[in-house]
């Protein structure tokens, strides 16, 4: 599709600005030269550009990790498609250092934020972001443990693994058994929270099981308690806690994570229902790891789960016959996470030039792109103290239902904390990176004529930098 | 030139559908000054308790031997019981809410639910807040209820959520304009006079499926601001927020009260406001928790009907609360409670035909092993509200039509 290239003098330009009425303007040079193509608007409203390579890596690169330099974007745009999303799905893990006090839940985010903006390996994080919003629990429950830094390892970890791995340790992560009261849960009063909500909102949805397949798999659940192992996988005995002096139990607990100790959901026989129980059609005397057997081999498992994955990473609104196409994938894989990914990526849902700018950046994944566009990964404490005014603090989703995605993020005070971590962000920079390229290179050169004029108005590069940033275009991805 | 919130929301989805940019003069959130398009001027507060507030630990059934059998570590003992009949009493941590009882200011619904409930929050939230069982409505039925009945001009603080960061689900519906206002500190732009000349432009004109949104919200807060600040002015506490009488801490149900009375006192346009008090999810060690939060709830509550009443704007405010459910009777082996069904609310004010209503669930006769069979549709409770005191369509709202409860005076 070709559009009538037109110069626009700066009275023209502002003219766009002020009535809006033409759609998007494509900058391809200067901030001062505003040379345009005047493109009529796609689905999307956006000029979409996705028919471009370059473009698609940089789409590709804002989904699948939090952003990039030019340097990655050229690197990436060098791959073909299938060969870059391979490369990324393909990419190791790096893990978290352990921050300065493992059992506190503001250090452990703040090292979080840092990492996402920092590491090469930005698909394992973004996987590791996503399954924090589905297999999501509250930090308040970690009461002084390192469970906040132990399951954001877990999700670094297995994210990328096969999903049945991942769910058998969800089901024995302390933060979540402590979430959803598992570690309270015994044969004579079987708690039914987590087996809830582990139908529900973890791998079938509601209306794929039955009220009694909620109370028969949390008998099958029941009798998981705590304990602490080294290393080498021998139980140990965790630190006290004394109030009156507690250094001496900070010392040791963030020793001990150090070396390599973890907590870990343990079947105690005695507490455990060891009765026959029938879940889903199946009768025997289950246990948690045949739980999860039987919910992996519903068919509804598979779609569940690469719907709520194509929401996050694809499109806002899926159809039917796309999650299918996916799930069958997912499903034939054994599913394996991986392949689930790559099949979303190559996906015509994600790939399709209507999709351009189809989601809202969550408050998370705004900061860090953010960080990342700004190279200034010492900005993690501000994004740490903006989170909750963005609706984000990590580890304390709304509800166990996770974050709320897209337009759930808007709201009239969002957007001002959004424009004021904007500010923040960019005030004090003694070597800000050329505004110019990173118009190009974060958002495409495809700009509302509102942010052009707003970029050819700031007259400092604090200015310029707020008005790429807060714009609507940096906003979405 | 006059364009009238409706207009501009048709223009706004046919602009979005057909790709088409919303002019600026549309898309800036438009709202005429004053009160010009508001319905009447009748507020109501509405209080969500999240989490499953136990109903049967704030208006217990004490004479009822089933009570104390089913609760021997997290109920209340009967000598502690804030006694309203011989049957039933609240929670002796509602000591101030019991003297408003006793003033006739409020009506205790008992045994609100609906039929074949779920036991899920997730479930139950989307029932309560699109009041339909069925989960299908895509609309909160209080956004429902401000878009196109109270206030056809989109005034930016017809309806609020205080304290809090999001837009509640209640409140959310295509045609309501809602502002989200943790405090009146923090609503504001940073970076000096600059900045706050080039942000309200900012998402002018912004194509795609989120321009009209982004713009929208933006109009909303500049317009927020303005407001909320020359009521921070006007406005001085009348009654103590907090227990101890200090300042109510940033994020209580105290501090997000308190705010609500400033606009509510300053700002003539609010219809509805809502506020959160999280926390009620007691699976665990409920009875510490619980007291808590009722204490917080009972001193919060009576202070904002004081400072009402020295503003003299007592007439003109209901407040109510609700919970997504309430507890399972047999309390479980954690010190706590399991999630269950049917449970009471309050309804607040001077408007308000105090007293009880609907009926106490029987402890024996009970549903799905163990649960409280509702004795009232909480349908009910809105379809009064809505009609009774705010004076609209119920119908229009709920889809049909449920048996009202005489709890609103008529004179």
């Amino acid at each position: 599709m070709k559009f009538p290239q037109i110069r626009l003098s700066r009275r023209q330009a502002l003219g766009v600005a002020a009535g809006g009425a033409l759609g998007a303007v494509a900058l391809h040079f200067g901030l001062d030269e505003l040379t345009g193509s005047t493109q009529s608007a796609a689905s999307s409203g956006w000029a979409s550009p996705l028919g471009d390579r370059r473009a698609m890596a940089a789409h590709l690169l804002r989904r699948a990790g939090f952003g990039y330099d030019e340097a990655e974007l050229d690197a990436a745009a060098a791959l073909s498609y299938d060969d870059l999303v391979d490369r990324l799905v393909g990419q190791v893990a790096d893990p978290l250092a352990a921050p300065s006090d493992v059992t506190a839940h503001t250090a452990v985010v703040e090292a979080w934020y840092a990492h996402m903006a920092t590491t090469h390996a930005q698909f394992p994080e973004r996987m590791a972001l996503f399954w924090h919003g589905v297999l999501t629990s509250d930090f308040r429950k970690a009461n002084r443990l390192p469970f906040v830094y132990q399951q954001n390892a877990l999700y670094r970890g297995l994210g990328l693994g096969d999903l049945r791995g991942l769910l058998t340790s969800v089901t024995r992560d302390p933060l979540m058994m402590r979430y959803l009261n598992l570690d309270a849960s015994t044969a004579a009063a079987p708690n039914e929270n987590y087996a809830r909500e582990l139908m529900e909102l973890f791998t079938l949805g509601p209306g794929n099981y039955s009220e009694t397949d909620v109370r028969e798999s949390a008998r099958a659940l029941s009798g998981l308690r705590l304990v602490l192992y080294d290393a080498a996988g021998h139980r140990i005995a965790a630190p006290k806690y004394d109030r009156t002096n507690p250094q001496p139990y900070l010392d040791q607990i963030n020793a001990l994570v150090r070396s390599g100790a973890t907590f870990k959901g343990t079947l105690v026989p005695r507490l455990h229902d060891s009765g026959t129980k029938t879940l889903l059609g199946r009768t025997g005397n289950l246990g948690a790891d045949d739980v999860i057997d039987i919910l992996l081999a519903q068919p509804a498992c598979a779609s569940f789960l690469a719907r709520r994955a194509m929401t996050f990473f694809a499109t806002p609104t899926p159809s039917e016959g796309d999650v299918n196409a996916v799930a069958r994938q997912f499903r034939g894989s054994g599913y394996d996470i991986r392949t689930l990914m790559r099949a979303i990526f190559r996906s015509t849902a994600f790939t399709d030039p209507s999709n351009y700018r189809s989601l809202m950046r969550s408050p998370t994944d705004f900061m860090v792109a953010s960080m990342r566009a700004l190279n200034r990964p010492g900005l993690a404490v501000v994004a740490l103290r903006a989170s909750a005014g963005m609706d984000q603090v990590l580890y304390d989703p709304p509800n166990v239902a996770g974050w709320p995605a897209n337009s759930g993020w808007v709201s009239s005070s969002t957007l001002l904390t959004r424009l004021n971590f904007a500010t923040t962000a960019t005030a004090g920079m003694t070597a800000a990176p050329d505004v110019a390229v990173a118009v190009r290179t974060q958002l495409d050169g495809v700009l509302s004529a509102t942010t052009a004029a707003a970029l050819r108005a700031a007259h400092t590069d604090a200015d310029r930098w707020f008005a790429l940033l807060a714009g609507p275009e940096f906003q979405l991805k | 030139m006059s364009v009238t919130r409706r207009d501009f929301l048709a223009a706004g989805l046919v602009g979005v559908a057909g790709g088409v940019i919303v002019p600026p003069i549309l898309a800036k959130g438009v709202f005429a000054a004053g009160v010009e398009g508001i319905h009447n001027d009748r507020v109501l507060v509405v209080v969500q308790l999240a989490g499953g507030n136990d109903g049967l630990n704030t208006v217990v059934p004490y004479a009822d031997p089933g009570y104390a059998s089913a609760r021997p570590t997290v109920g209340v003992r009967p000598e502690n019981v804030l006694h309203i009949d011989n049957s039933v009493g609240l929670n002796p941590a509602l000591k101030s809410l019991k003297a408003l009882y006793d003033g006739g200011q409020v009506a205790v619904v008992q045994g609100v639910g609906y039929d074949n409930p779920t036991y899920s929050h997730f479930e139950n939230l989307y029932v309560w807040e699109y009041a339909d069982p069925q989960r299908r409505q895509t609309d909160g039925w209080l956004g429902k209820l401000l878009g196109t009945q109270l206030d056809s001009q989109g005034h930016p603080l017809a309806g609020c959520a205080l304290g809090e960061v999001s837009t509640p689900p209640e409140l959310r519906a295509a045609n309501a304009t809602v502002s989200v206002i943790q405090s009146v500190q923090g609503y504001t732009v940073h970076g000096g006079v600059g900045r706050q000349a080039t942000v309200p432009a900012l998402y002018r004109g912004t194509p795609g499926i989120y321009g009209v949104l982004l713009d929208q919200a933006l109009g909303t807060a500049e317009a927020g601001m303005k407001a909320l600040n020359s009521g921070a002015a006007a406005y001085k506490p009348a009654a103590q927020y907090t227990a101890a009488g200090l300042a109510p801490a940033a994020g209580s149900l105290g501090s997000a009260l308190q705010l609500t009375a400033q606009m509510i006192v300053t700002e003539p346009s609010v219809k509805i406001c809502h506020l959160v008090l999280s926390g009620f999810d007691t699976h665990q060690a409920e009875s510490a928790v619980q007291t808590a939060l009722l204490s917080e709830l009972d001193t919060a509550v009576s202070a904002f009907v004081q400072d009402l009443a020295v503003h003299g704007q007592s007439d003109r405010v209901v407040l109510m609360t609700w919970s997504e459910f309430g507890r399972r009777i047999q309390e479980n082996g954690s010190q706590g409670t399991d999630h269950g069904a049917a449970a009471p609310l309050f309804i607040v004010g001077k408007p308000v035909k105090g007293g009880l209503y609907g009926e106490q669930p029987s402890l024996t006769s009970t549903i799905d092993g163990g649960n409280l069979k509702h004795t009232v549709d909480f349908r009910s409770v809105y379809q009064t509200i809505i009609r009774d005191w705010l004076q609209g369509d119920p119908a229009a709202v709920l889809g049909a039509s449920y048996a009202e409860l005489p709890m609103i005076k008529t004179a």
